[in-house]
């Protein structure tokens, strides 16, 4: 009995305190306010003031991907180190602003890249260039939701470039159809006769390559598809695909692989079956130090892959001028001093490059007027760019680097060319 | 201190207390920061998975690698039932009955091998669950994920969005915890332990290890697919990268360092699990592995059992001290074996229970 009535005591206590909470939680938040952006046009956005802007990066600096991911915090540090020791970057509303980055590592964990967005959502005017389809679709709505911009992030993923469906967001590397569709127009303009063979990795990588690579082919006559295989991205070996597909007696391969082992195993196996076909490898599969000359590349008539930047590692890179002072930023405001074996350094210098042309057409210090800028740039090109290449945001459905070259293995490095053979 | 536990004794404390949690689970979210919301929604999904856990390794002593395959299985058929446009209650049945049946399937199996064959089996489950989520992208979206907006907060309750998924969270969350709480403090609580301390003597005692183990693996699996539900209301997108085997190994260090077989222990780990990668990102992004393992080998070599076990540490220290400082002096052998006192009288409460039971 005695326990029933203090019991009830204690729901009054909870009741009551609940109530009055509720009360004085109305007016809690209320006063602070500023959620979302509606909060007066010409209100300056989170993260700008008239001497610095803020730009929130997240990326995978530790686990399995940190390398490429270190190369996307490193190469827009470096360019804006170097442009804020110059005095900074001027703006279209005649200010000139240092440029601040805060990189934070998602360890390629969606759940982790969401929450390094919230963290920085108040204090960054955009969110750019981080690496990872799954780490940058992680936090895609809440960014149109609260209407911060996710820009030249570093996916392949066209639904970056989808203005519809992606109102605040824009891609910057090429999407994969882009890269198999160059190659493909490549061999249709040949003028010879070709028998493809084609092996694809299972899962929209390889898909999207395939469906690009069509594409580039529909309609012409002297190219031929003789067989079309598919391996897991978790198969050990592709021997049996590799012998099936000689058998065919293809003279080119388009092989849509992201596992570097499995390209290297690729190329050595075609040798071991004597068969030398022509051969294409997707961007981030045909490094020359990595991939190509373990495997054994200079025995094939052709190792062919796309590019839009020249590579860091190639041999004559660091002898230019400009190869020159990018390593040294590189070394001096990224802290890191080697020659970067992923491109992703370069293109990341290419971002920069690219917001600082934003930059220059904003004439209010908005995240509304920063996306109508970033949208109209037409035609630039960046550091780096292989000849051939633009950046052109102005097109919807196109990250903001669509135009790819195909470039041929030439024993080193690659070279760009023109026409297939 | 004694002055303390003294009160905790009485049941009208007991219930004040229970009330001033829940008035301030109630308020808390209403007058927090957003991020702060976040944030704890966020260490309310992964406390949830770490209770899963607890259930099935630390209660019932089995190895398990493959919890977050579970939270994963949760989280995509929440994602794909939000996308059929379900109703939301048939979803969060679904997002517990996937992983429930799977778990109940696969423990079938794998409760037949004893030891660390277990964690053998369980291994594989995030290791299988990975490429299966990107080969069947009809259901999940493939490696490009799913994304499910359905927990933004209603008209009707003016609240924010981070302020309605932290209620849902503790909501769910607080009622799988109070559920978890009954069935570890009750009659299978006891044959989960019975279990874990020695198979031969359940078997004895006419508990069958194998149906228990059967059963947390089950209740393990089923909390797992709560804490995907919860994930999907918190971070409204997944992918394969949400079940990849790492996060496994995490969620099984959160469960050690927060402490196993602990209700309270599942919550600190869920704190760890989320607001430790947030601690080494502001300490240096570029160090977080690094830094993290540290901590992790500190927590491990100062608190063995988990930092539930702090205060039971610093009592200790406590009594030590004034044992030292008292008049009469230490007495020979307790201080020289001060870690072995408690598991010792832990087992003598085992026993007890074995004889109830």
């Amino acid at each position: 009995m005695n326990m029933r009535s203090r019991t009830r005591g204690v729901l009054g206590i909870v009741a009551l305190g609940s109530a009055v909470a509720l009360t004085l939680a109305g007016c809690a938040r209320g006063g602070g306010g500023g959620d979302g952006g509606d909060g007066g046009e010409a209100a300056a956005s989170p993260g700008i003031t008239d001497e610095t802007i803020t730009l929130g990066i997240t990326t995978p600096l530790s686990g399995a991907t940190a390398g490429p991911g270190t190369c996307t915090v490193a190469g827009i540090t470096a360019y804006f180190g170097a442009a804020n020791a110059d005095g900074g970057v001027e703006f279209g509303d005649g200010k000139t602003r240092t440029v601040e980055i805060t990189a934070l590592d998602d360890q390629y964990d969606p759940q982790k890249a969401k929450s390094n967005f919230d963290q920085l959502k108040d204090s960054v005017f955009a969110m750019t260039a981080g690496l990872g389809t799954p780490t940058n679709r992680a936090y895609r709505e809440a960014a149109i939701a609260d209407e911060v911009p996710q820009v030249l992030v570093m996916t392949g993923d066209p639904i970056f470039s989808d203005q519809q469906e992606s109102p605040w967001q824009l891609g910057f590397v090429p999407i994969y159809q882009n890269e198999g569709e160059a190659f493909g127009k490549l061999l249709a303009e040949s003028g010879q006769e070709h028998k493809v063979a084609i092996l694809s990795q299972n899962d929209d990588y390889g898909e999207g390559y395939v469906e690009g690579f069509l594409e580039g082919i529909d309609g012409a006559d002297n190219v031929e598809v003789v067989k079309q295989l598919t391996y897991e991205a978790t198969d050990t070996s592709v021997d049996a695909q590799l012998t099936e597909l000689a058998a065919t007696g293809a003279d080119v391969i388009f092989n849509a692989m992201s596992i570097t082992p499995l390209a290297i195993a690729s190329l050595q196996k075609a040798q071991q079956l004597n068969w030398f076909p022509s051969w294409f490898l997707p961007s981030n599969t045909s490094s020359p130090g990595a991939i190509v000359e373990p495997g054994g590349g200079a025995a094939f008539p052709g190792v062919y892959t796309v590019a839009f930047a020249q590579s860091a590692a190639a041999p004559n890179f660091g002898e230019s001028p400009e190869g020159k002072a990018f390593l040294e930023e590189l070394a001096e405001y990224a802290d890191y001093p080697e020659v970067p074996a992923f491109p992703h350094c370069v293109w990341s210098y290419q971002v920069g490059a690219t917001l600082e042309q934003a930059f220059g057409q904003m004439t209010e210090p908005t995240r509304e007027n920063f996306m109508e800028a970033l949208r109209s740039i037409d035609d630039y090109v960046a550091p780096f760019m292989l000849e051939g290449s633009t950046v052109n945001t102005t097109e919807d459905g196109l990250p903001a680097v669509s135009t790819v070259v195909v470039q041929k293995f030439n024993g080193k490095g690659y070279s760009s060319v023109e026409d297939f053979g | 201190m004694a002055a303390v536990t003294g009160l905790w004794e009485r049941t009208w404390v007991r219930w004040v207390v229970a009330a001033l949690v829940v008035v301030l689970l109630v308020v808390l979210p209403l007058i927090l920061p957003e991020l702060a919301n976040q944030r704890l929604a966020r260490i309310g999904v992964f406390a949830v998975a770490v209770l899963g856990l607890n259930v099935v390794m630390g209660y019932t002593g089995q190895v398990s690698l493959g919890q977050i395959f579970f939270v994963g299985v949760g989280a995509y058929a929440t994602a794909w039932a939000v996308r059929e446009e379900w109703n939301i209650v048939l979803v969060f049945l679904l997002s517990i009955l996937v992983p429930g049946i799977l778990g109940l399937v696969i423990a079938l199996a794998a409760a037949r091998l004893g030891g660390l064959a277990i964690a053998m089996v369980t291994i594989a489950l995030p290791i299988i669950g990975v490429p299966l989520a990107k080969r069947l992208s009809d259901v999940t979206g493939g490696s490009q994920g799913l994304s499910a907006r359905f927990s933004d907060a209603p008209e009707w309750s003016g609240l924010y969005d981070d302020q309605w998924q932290l209620y849902l969270v503790i909501l769910i969350g607080g009622i799988v915890f109070l559920l978890t709480r009954n069935l570890v403090h009750g009659k299978y609580g006891r044959a989960f332990a019975i279990v874990k301390a020695n198979e031969a003597v359940a078997s004895s005692m006419g508990i069958s290890p194998y149906r228990y183990k059967v059963l947390a693996f089950t209740v393990a699996a089923v909390i797992g697919g709560v804490s995907g539900f919860l994930y999907m209301v918190v971070v409204q997108y997944t992918s394969p990268e949400t079940m990849s085997f790492g996060h496994s190994i995490t969620l099984l260090a959160s469960m050690v360092i927060g402490g196993a077989a602990s209700i309270i222990g599942s919550l600190i780990g869920g704190a760890y699990y989320v607001l430790v990668p947030e601690i080494t990102n502001a300490i240096d992004p570029s160090l977080t592995a690094l830094l993290q393992g540290a901590l992790l080998l500190l927590v491990l070599f100062l608190l063995p059992g988990g930092i539930v076990s702090l205060p039971r540490v610093i009592r200790r220290a406590l009594h030590r001290s004034r044992r030292d400082a008292g008049p009469q002096g230490p007495t020979a052998s307790s201080p020289t074996r001060p870690a072995q006192g408690r598991p010792a009288a832990e087992g003598t409460t085992h026993t007890e229970r074995q004889g109830q039971a």
